[in-house]
């Protein structure tokens, strides 16, 4: 009987059909991956249960095949190795899966970072009675893309009602809106346009609560919601205070040149008025005395840069918008709640500090040749990581990957790959098994073939 | 004298009068001028190379031909005289517009091709179309033709209004900091030298055009050299250090003169010819001479290649052009080992038109292929395992390549007669099983170095980024038809079949990826354009195959009914 296991198995005609499907099935994989993204390939192709059956049945067909020639000779050797190696490597992959840790980690230069963002997601609900100590009611991992909610339920009963996840969209396109709130404790908002020959800027101002101070900085004048000063910055700030009842603002504008007295007086939604900075004109397009703000989220059939993966969830007969990595509160009559959606954060067990991050560029252009980043350990040490140039430490290997510019175009945050592979032993030795293997079987019958072919001469 | 000889000598004269022809259209071209160190794009090139690429990137060809008539104008002349009078080429069409929907949009005449500054920038459409653009590119979706069109035009206006001012020539060193003085930027006395410069440039172009005497012309250039050479002393007296970035300029103003890949195909073609009419027409007279063509073949290609690193000070594996040429070179050396070991000529015939094919690819399709040279990515600078795993990966393209060739020369083989050429089909088979061989023991390694390389820089072994998937791929492909031919799955047919139909697979990781895919992490090799060539491609050897092989079971139905 095992014979026989053994033999079906060794059979070239099953390798061939194994060798046809493995390419087939990762060609779609690439295919999907051009069209959505890698993440979804890997959802859809490369980690399902066809691909390891797959990679499973190579295994066995390797093990088959070297059984079926026991006992082995000395001309087994190449054959072996070539087939040994492919069994190490993909041994080495099944660590790499289980135990492994891919993720990256992002800070801004002088920051410290502990957290390290890996792939899989939680969903997790924290409770509060008094809106400053909360406790965990739920952690779960989630794979939403996988496990569509509107396929499998998912759902989790609070003291109010049932917290249900109705749908998940991989790619939405969140964009920011803000709306009228009848919360007390939401601040203002107002939507300003600033004008003149050369400028025209339309923008929003929110403040998250009553009294708070928003801002929006043009470089040479800021524009604020909240709160005059009592005297002047000696800058030039133009402050919007919405305190006061009634249906108008009033405005207070300082001038850098202390000369220039401080302009004060009242705007309305749709009124104006000259600003005395190089003839800019200040217009209110919209005020709410209450607003908040809030994403709008556009369904897109293919991924961008721009889109992020969502989910809505229904509570208390309403539903509510989650982005990835976002946090969401829910207020009843006797509770806070705060629902989150996103990446599983990974405990490093030390800081690592960004002292400084440098991107080098081609001459006479804005083309990055290099970037780097100078990173502090807790032991003090720092050290220089680089393209191709990782920092280990502790069983963790750092690699510069990325770069955040700011809106000046200087770079502002770092990111960092941050990986541990128990795994890669295991790939490297068999990759060098493989590789002997193969060369040696290519050396083997070269020499075999040779003394049967014929030379020289023409036919 | 005997057959060959005289043949190579006729080749020979074939050759050197082509040479002539080149060096003919040179010598009207300014040598100090092209010389004039500039920086552009992250480097410090010779004027001579500013003004092809960008006189490529507006006209789309690095020469000027007058509509009037008249000779091919150099480009170093054309873009000078953009700075000096850019009104009078306003009015002139240089613009290159190759997108019909552009033009519709532009509403300008869909039957030319050249379009003048002016009547572009008159279009009242040209501002809508530039805010298309720019909201398409706050979406920071892929591109499509039609929009890299769009964004090709944006380019071209760009670049012209940015030379017609000067200030995209930049020529002088900064005293401190890296980027070069352009025109506008310069101190008094370098600007009045610059303008010598342009006056003595204006009275060479008049005994260019005029009928001035040898002795005219000779004195007019004298001039002008030596007033480019007084500005350079200046320039370089600015900064001496920055100004040496500027040694490797004769050199590239030569390897793009000589054009030593252009040279290299010639002489292959004809070494494939060559070695035809030493196979087919069993001459074996000629059979040294196409050994001697091959060698002088690879010296150019090498030399090429030589160049190329010298120039760059890196290895010339960046992009798809510098890959297509390294696969050539891989396609002609391994045919040339094998053809040593069996003598059958036609491997090397095989090796040296799949060597001209890559190169004559490489020389003819600069839109696909672009054959500037161009700083890296910072991801590929400066590391060992990266450019051996992308050399040891494409050199195994370049032994499957060779494994195609033959694989149709052996269906040619059958189409003409199976028992009739039961030899040649036997040679060929083992050939192209050789190659395949010769693919997989580069190419399984060559992965496994991208592995390695991907863990030393990104941390991670594998990661079905589509390139490398790809690769594996191939390599699949490749041993199912080793393994099925092992235990006699695949016979002599069905090795042809499939050295010919596993090399779509190839071109599925090579170009396909980058071009059709177009996604993934080794985005820094991709272009667009030629997909419909390479289909078609494709297409023809496809029902090259179906009809050997229908045409073969016609015949072994026949010769069964026959029994």
């Amino acid at each position: 009987m095992f014979r026989r296991l053994v033999r079906m198995f060794s059979s070239v005609k099953i390798a061939v059909v194994i060798l046809l499907a493995l390419a087939a099935v990762t060609a779609v994989g690439t295919i999907i991956e051009a069209r959505y993204d890698a993440h979804a390939a890997a959802k859809l192709v490369y980690h399902t249960p066809l691909m390891y059956t797959i990679m499973g049945a190579l295994a066995i067909t390797l093990i088959a095949v070297m059984v079926d020639r026991w006992p082995w000779k000395s001309r087994h050797v190449p054959f072996l190795l070539a087939h040994v190696g492919i069994l190490v490597l993909l041994l080495g992959s099944v660590i790499t899966m289980e135990f492994g840790v891919d993720g990256t980690m992002r800070f801004g230069i002088g920051e410290k970072n502990r957290w390290v963002t890996v792939p899989q997601t939680d969903f997790q609900i924290w409770s509060s009675f008094d809106g400053d100590r909360y406790t965990q009611l739920l952690s779960q991992e989630v794979d939403f893309f996988s496990h569509r909610p509107e396929k499998v339920p998912f759902s989790y009963p609070l003291a109010e009602g049932e917290l249900k996840v109705e749908t998940y969209e991989p790619y939405v396109l969140p964009a920011k809106k803000v709306i009228a709130s009848s919360s007390t404790r939401a601040g203002s908002a107002v939507r300003f346009q600033i004008q003149n020959s050369r400028v025209n800027v339309t923008d929003w101002l929110v403040q998250t609560r009553p009294g708070a101070v928003a801002s929006n900085n043009f470089g040479p004048a800021q524009i604020f919601l909240g709160p005059a000063p009592a005297k002047s910055t000696l800058a030039n700030e133009l402050y919007l205070d919405p305190s006061q009842k009634g249906d108008d603002l009033k405005y207070t504008v300082f001038y850098r040149d202390p000369s220039r007295k401080t302009l004060t007086g009242r705007v309305k939604e749709g009124g104006s008025f000259d600003t005395g900075w190089m003839g800019l004109q200040f217009r209110i397009f919209r005020y709410l005395p209450k607003a908040e703000e809030s994403y709008e989220f556009k369904t897109m059939e293919r991924p961008t840069p721009l889109t992020t993966s969502a989910v809505k969830i229904s509570f208390q007969g309403k539903s509510h918008w989650i982005q990835l990595n976002d946090v969401l509160k829910l207020f009843t009559d006797n509770a806070v709640y705060l629902v989150t959606y996103g990446n599983r954060r990974l405990d490093l067990g030390f800081d690592l500090s960004l002292k400084k991050f440098e991107v080098g560029r081609y001459q006479g252009t804005m083309r990055a040749s290099s970037y780097q980043s100078v990173v502090a350990t807790p032991d003090g040490v720092e050290t220089l990581i680089s393209m191709n140039e990782p920092l280990k430490h502790q069983g963790y290997t750092f690699y510069q990957a990325s770069f955040q510019d700011g809106p000046t175009g200087e770079p502002t945050a770092s990111i960092l790959s941050v990986n541990k592979d128990p795994g890669r032993p295991l790939k490297y030795l068999g990759s060098l098994i493989l590789s002997l293997g193969i060369i040696w079987l290519f050396y083997n019958r070269r020499k075999s073939a040779r003394a049967q072919a014929p030379r020289g001469g023409t036919f | 004298m005997n057959a060959p000889r005289s043949f190579f000598y006729f080749l020979l004269l074939l050759v050197l009068n082509l040479g002539l022809a080149g060096s003919q259209a040179r010598a009207e071209s300014i040598e100090a001028l092209r010389a004039m160190p500039v920086q552009d794009g992250g480097r410090i090139k010779p004027f001579d190379t500013f003004a092809r690429e960008s006189l490529y990137l507006i006209y789309g060809h690095e020469t000027f031909r007058p509509e009037k008539g008249g000779s091919a104008r150099p480009a170093s002349e054309i873009v000078m005289t953009w700075i000096l009078q850019p009104s009078a080429w306003e009015e002139t069409p240089l613009f290159e517009i190759r997108h019909g929907e552009v033009k519709k949009g532009l509403r300008l005449s869909e039957e030319k091709k050249h379009f003048s500054f002016r009547e572009i920038m008159n279009s009242d459409r040209l501002p809508t179309l530039m805010q298309e653009l720019q909201s398409h590119r706050e979406t920071k979706e892929k591109l499509n033709p039609y929009f890299q069109a769009l964004q090709r035009l944006e380019n071209q206006l760009f670049t012209f209004r940015e030379i017609a001012a000067g200030r995209m020539l930049r020529l002088v060193p900064p005293k401190t900091g890296e980027t070069w003085q352009s025109l506008p930027e310069l101190d008094g006395a370098l600007q009045s030298q610059f303008v010598e410069i342009s006056q003595a440039f204006i009275r060479v172009l008049g005994t260019v055009t005029g009928n001035a005497t040898a002795e005219e012309k000779n004195q007019t250039q004298k001039i002008l050299t030596e007033k480019i050479k007084n500005f350079e002393t200046s320039a370089q007296a600015e900064n001496p250090v920055l100004y040496a970035q500027g040694s490797k300029i004769q050199t590239e103003i030569h390897y793009y003169d000589f054009h030593p890949f252009r040279w290299a195909w010639i002489v292959y073609l004809i070494c494939a010819l060559t070695c035809l009419i030493a196979w087919a027409f069993e001459k074996p007279s000629f059979y040294r001479p196409a050994w001697l063509l091959g060698f002088v073949g690879l010296a150019l290609h090498i030399y090429g290649f030589s160049l190329r690193v010298y120039l760059m000070g890196r290895p010339p594996v960046s992009n798809m052009y510098e890959t297509v040429v390294w696969v050539g070179f891989g396609a002609v050396v391994f045919s040339m080992a094998i053809e040593a070991v069996y003598r059958w000529r036609f491997i090397l015939l095989a090796g040296t038109l799949a060597g001209a094919f890559c190169l004559m690819l490489a020389d003819m399709a600069p839109v696909v292929l672009d054959p500037s040279l161009q700083p890296l990515e910072p991801v590929l600078r400066s590391n060992f395992w990266l450019m051996i795993h992308v050399m040891t990966i494409t050199i195994s393209y370049a032994a499957f390549f060779l494994s195609f060739v033959l694989g149709n020369i052996g269906l040619i083989y059958f189409l003409g007669g199976e028992s009739k050429n039961r030899d040649k089909i036997k040679a060929v088979t083992l050939a192209l099983y050789r190659g395949m061989q010769i693919g997989v023991s580069f190419l399984a390694p060559g992965i496994i170095l991208g592995g390695i390389w991907a863990d030393y820089s990104w941390g991670r072994f594998w990661g079905w980024d589509p390139k490398e998937t790809w690769a594996l791929i191939v390599v699949l492909g490749y041993l199912a038809v080793l393994h099925g031919r092992l235990v006699g799955m695949i016979k002599d047919f069905g090795m042809n079949v499939a050295a010919v139909m596993a090399f779509s697979l190839v071109i599925m990781a090579w170009y396909g990826v980058n071009f059709v895919l177009g996604a993934g992490l080794h985005s820094y090799g991709f272009g667009a354009g030629g997909v419909e060539y390479v289909a078609g491609f494709l297409a023809v050897e496809i029902l090259f195959v179906v009809f050997a092989s229908v045409v073969r079971f016609g015949r072994l139905k026949a010769s069964k009914e026959n029994k």
